[in-house]
């Protein structure tokens, strides 16, 4: 599974920090996220696409 | 903020206990006790990286543990207690074969579990979790 959160937290001028603190957890996390070295709970993922006002599927591509 | 004060505390007293031990002892530290020295300062060095790394998240308003530090957490002791089954059944194979005492040869289990924990730890946090 890819993500394009990078894509969507530039778009969205957030730092990884940034959205650390919105979706509560800690920036090591967004970083695994990025790096494709996690795939995040239902839960994450879903408070994620809420702060980039998106569709899960349109963040988290599955192959 | 808690558990890392908590993991402080402990690595505080091991410490403590450790450099009583080094600086009462009359005796000559052999290779053994020396090596026994490297592995609980490195277990303390992986233990203050952990408090430090929680202190840190907490310091920028972050969660001091979130989902991925569980599963880690999780998966490193799934992990580590697997690979710690193997190291017991070497040191049953091997304790025969070597003159240790028996105090001896669970003070090398222990740390050895210990020495474990740590390598899994840094090998899941650097592989990372793709739970697929």
């Amino acid at each position: 599974m890819n993500n394009r959160i990078k894509e969507f937290r530039a778009r969205y001028n957030l730092t990884q920090e940034d959205l650390a603190k919105k979706v509560n957890v800690r920036r090591e996390t967004i970083v695994f996220l990025e790096k494709n070295k996690y795939n995040p709970s239902l839960k994450l993922a879903h408070d994620i696409a809420r702060v980039f006002e998106s569709k899960i599927e349109e963040i988290f591509l599955f192959d | 903020m808690k558990r890392s004060i908590i993991l402080f505390v402990l690595a505080a007293l091991v410490l403590i206990a450790t450099g009583y031990w080094f600086f009462s002892s009359s005796t000559k530290f052999s290779l053994m006790d020396i090596a026994s020295f490297g592995v609980i300062f490195l277990v303390l060095v992986f233990a203050v990286v952990l408090g430090f790394k929680r202190l840190g998240s907490a310091k920028r308003g972050e969660p001091a543990e979130d989902e991925l530090s569980k599963k880690v957490m999780q998966k490193t002791a799934a992990l580590s207690y697997y690979i710690s089954i193997y190291l017991w059944l070497f040191i049953m194979y091997i304790q025969d074969k070597v003159n240790l005492e028996t105090h001896s040869i669970i003070g090398i289990g222990i740390l050895g579990m210990a020495v474990i924990f740590t390598v899994s730890w840094l090998v899941i946090h650097f592989i990372g979790i793709k739970n697929e």
